[in-house]
C-alpha cells in the first residue's frame, strides 16, 4: 500500500506544472552557482595574470595566486544560500502538493474507503517526498560535480566528492523538514490557500526571522569576519545566543560551511551537533503529521480555495 | 457473507455536538438496490460516510456483510465500493492509471488487468489512455463507477450519482446500476434526489428526515400503500409532510 501511494504521488508530481516550475528554477540556480563560481574564478585569475605582468615589468616578484588559497569547493558555496531559499520553497511546494490535491478534490474519501490505513497513507506520501528530494539532491550533486570539473579542469578528489555528498545529504534532511511543514499545514488547516500561506509563513520564520533574532540583530553581525560579538554580555543578546543552536537555518549554513571546508574549521562532533536540531525538527514534524492524519476528517473535501 | 448486506442498529452521529443521525435502525438484504431519500442535511451522506468507514458513529452500530465498520474496518473496505457525489480523481493521470491505483489500494492481485477489464465491462475502454483533466462530467462519472467496482465489491455505495449528468448520462448510469446488480449480484445503496430514477431502479426505498428513518419498504409495496399518488415525488412529499 505504501509503495502504491508513493508511486502514484511521484507520477502525479511529474505532471504537476507548479512543481516542475519550482524544480526547474532550483536546478537552473544550481547550474548558475557553477557558472558564478567559474566567472569568479576567471575574474580572479585574469586580474592576477595582469598584476603579475605589471609587477614583472617593474622587476618586482609576483605574490602567489590567491585563487590557489581558496578552498576547492568554494565554487559551490552559493548552494548553501540557494538551498535554504529556493530549495526549501521547492520542498514546501512538494509537501503541499502531496496532500493538497487529495484534500481539495475529496480524494481522501475514495482512498480511505479502501483497505489503506492512515498510517500507510502518510508513510507513502513521506516516502514519495523523501524519494523525490533525494533524486533532486542527486541531480544537484551531479551538476555541482560537473561544474567543478569544468572550472578546475580536473576531476575532483575523492575527499571533495565525499564532502560534496555530505553537503547534499544534510541538505536532503533540511529540505525534508520543509516538505513536512507543507504536509502538516495541509492537515492542520481547512483551506488549500491557507495551508500554502501557513507553510510559506513557517518558511519565512525559519529562514529569515529566527536567524535575524539569533544573530542578525547583533551590532557586529554585518562585520566580517567577527564571529563572537562583544555585545553578548548584554541580557538580550544572552537570550539570542542561547537560541542560536535551535536556529536550523543558521546551523544548516554553518554545518554546510564546515562540510564544504568553506567556513570555520570545526570538529566532526561539532558539525553533527549543528545538524541535530534539523533532525529533531524532522522527527517532531513527522510525529505531528502522524497525529494529524489520524484525526483528520477525510469525509469532507475542501473547496480548493 | 454473514448477515444482511447492511445493518444499522441505533446508529447516531453528531457534528460539533449537533445530532445528525438519531437512533437509526435499517436492514438491507443482499441483492437489493436501495434508494435512500431525504432533503439536504437529512443525514444521508453521513450515513454513507459511516458505512464506508470514513467517519465513526458516535453511538450505535453499523455493519456491512456482518462486519462492524469500526472494529472490522479492513474486512468492510474489502467488501465495499464507493462513488462520492463529486467524482474528482487524479486529473494528471489517465483513466487506466487512476483505476490501477485504486485497484492496488484495494489489494487486487493484478491491478492493471482489473482496471482494463473494468473499463471493458463498462464499455469505456476508450477512456483508458486519456488524462482525467480532459474528461466531461459524464466521462468522469463512468470512470468513477469503474473505480468503485474495480475490485468487484459486494456492496456499492453511490452518493447522488446523477448530480451534474445530462439525460443520456442519467440513463447510462441507470442501466449500469441495474447491470451491476443483475450480473455481478452487487447490493446497491444509493443516496439521491432523483425520485424518477429511484422509481425506475430501486427495489427498496428508505426516507430519512432530520436524521431519523421515517419510512422503509419495497418499491412495490410503496406504490401499493399510496395508490392515490401519481409519482414517487408525491409519495415523498407526503411522507416528509406527515412523519410516521
Amino acid at each position: 500500500m505504501i509503495g502504491a501511494i508513493a508511486t502514484q504521488q511521484v507520477l502525479a508530481l511529474r505532471r504537476q506544472r507548479i512543481f516542475l516550475a519550482a524544480l526547474g528554477l532550483f536546478m537552473a540556480m544550481t547550474a548558475i552557482a557553477g557558472v558564478l563560481g567559474w566567472s569568479s574564478h576567471n575574474t580572479i585569475v585574469r586580474v592576477y595574470d595582469e598584476a603579475v605582468k605589471l609587477l614583472a615589468a617593474d622587476g618586482r616578484p609576483a605574490p602567489p595566486n590567491p585563487f590557489l588559497l581558496k578552498p576547492t569547493l568554494s565554487l559551490v558555496s552559493n548552494m548553501v544560500v540557494y538551498i535554504p531559499f529556493l530549495g526549501a520553497l521547492l520542498a514546501v511546494v512538494l509537501g503541499h502538493l502531496s496532500l493538497a490535491d487529495d484534500e481539495a478534490d475529496g480524494l481522501g474519501r475514495l482512498i480511505f474507503s479502501r483497505k489503506v490505513t492512515r498510517r500507510e497513507y502518510i508513510l507513502g506520501k513521506l516516502a514519495a517526498a523523501a524519494g523525490v528530494l533525494a533524486v533532486i539532491m542527486l541531480a544537484a550533486f551531479v551538476v555541482s560535480a560537473v561544474s567543478l570539473v569544468i572550472v578546475n579542469q580536473a576531476i575532483p578528489s575523492l575527499g571533495d566528492l565525499v564532502r560534496l555528498g555530505g553537503f547534499f545529504t544534510i541538505s536532503w534532511v533540511y529540505l525534508l523538514a520543509f516538505s513536512l511543514i507543507g504536509m502538516v499545514a495541509v492537515l492542520a488547516t481547512n483551506r488549500r490557500s491557507m495551508a500554502l500561506l501557513s507553510a510559506m509563513g513557517a518558511w519565512l520564520v525559519v529562514t529569515f526571522a529566527v536567524p535575524q533574532f539569533t544573530s542578525g540583530l547583533r551590532p557586529t553581525s554585518s562585520l566580517n569576519p567577527i564571529i563572537d560579538p562583544v555585545s553578548t554580555s548584554q541580557g538580550f543578546f544572552k537570550i539570542t545566543s542561547l537560541a542560536e543552536p535551535f536556529s536550523v537555518a543558521e546551523q544548516y549554513k554553518l554545518a554546510s560551511g564546515s562540510i564544504l571546508a568553506t567556513g570555520p574549521v570545526e570538529t566532526g562532533l561539532q558539525t553533527i551537533g549543528r545538524i541535530a536540531p534539523t533532525v529533531a525538527l524532522v522527527a517532531v514534524l513527522m510525529a505531528i503529521a502522524f497525529a494529524l492524519v489520524q484525526r483528520h476528517d477525510f469525509s469532507r473535501s475542501s473547496n480548493g480555495a | 457473507m454473514d448477515g444482511p448486506a447492511i445493518e444499522l442498529r441505533g446508529l447516531g452521529h453528531r457534528y460539533n455536538g449537533d445530532p445528525v443521525l438519531r437512533d437509526l435502525d435499517l436492514t438491507i438484504e443482499h441483492g437489493e438496490i436501495f434508494g435512500f431519500l431525504g432533503h439536504n442535511g437529512a443525514g444521508k451522506t453521513t450515513t454513507v460516510n459511516i458505512l464506508t468507514t470514513l467517519i465513526e458513529p458516535t453511538s450505535g452500530r453499523a455493519a456491512v456483510n456482518g462486519h462492524d465498520v469500526v472494529a472490522e474496518r479492513s474486512l468492510v473496505t474489502a467488501d465495499i465500493g464507493y462513488l462520492p457525489s463529486e467524482v474528482r480523481m487524479y486529473p494528471h493521470m489517465t483513466g487506466a492509471e487512476n483505476l490501477t491505483f485504486f485497484a492496488e489500494l484495494s489489494g487486487v492481485s493484478n491491478p492493471k488487468r482489473a482496471a482494463a477489464e473494468t473499463l471493458e465491462y463498462l464499455g469505456c475502454a476508450d477512456l483508458a489512455d486519456r488524462r482525467l483533466g480532459t474528461f466531461s462530467t459524464g466521462m468522469r462519472q463512468r470512470i468513477g463507477i469503474a473505480q468503485a467496482i474495480v475490485h468487484r465489491p459486494d456492496v456499492l455505495f453511490l452518493d447522488e450519482p446523477t448530480a451534474g449528468l445530462d439525460p443520456v448520462g442519467i440513463r447510462q448510469l441507470r442501466e449500469t446500476i441495474i447491470r451491476l446488480n443483475r450480473d455481478l449480484g452487487m447490493t446497491v445503496f444509493m443516496n439521491t434526489h432523483q425520485l424518477s430514477e429511484v422509481a425506475k431502479v430501486c427495489t427498496t426505498i428508505g426516507v430519512l428526515s432530520r436524521g431519523e428513518l421515517i419510512y422503509k419498504d419495497s418499491m412495490e409495496e410503496t406504490t401499493r400503500r399510496f395508490p392515490n399518488e401519481t409519482s414517487l415525488e408525491d409519495i415523498y412529499v407526503r411522507m416528509e409532510g406527515v412523519p410516521t
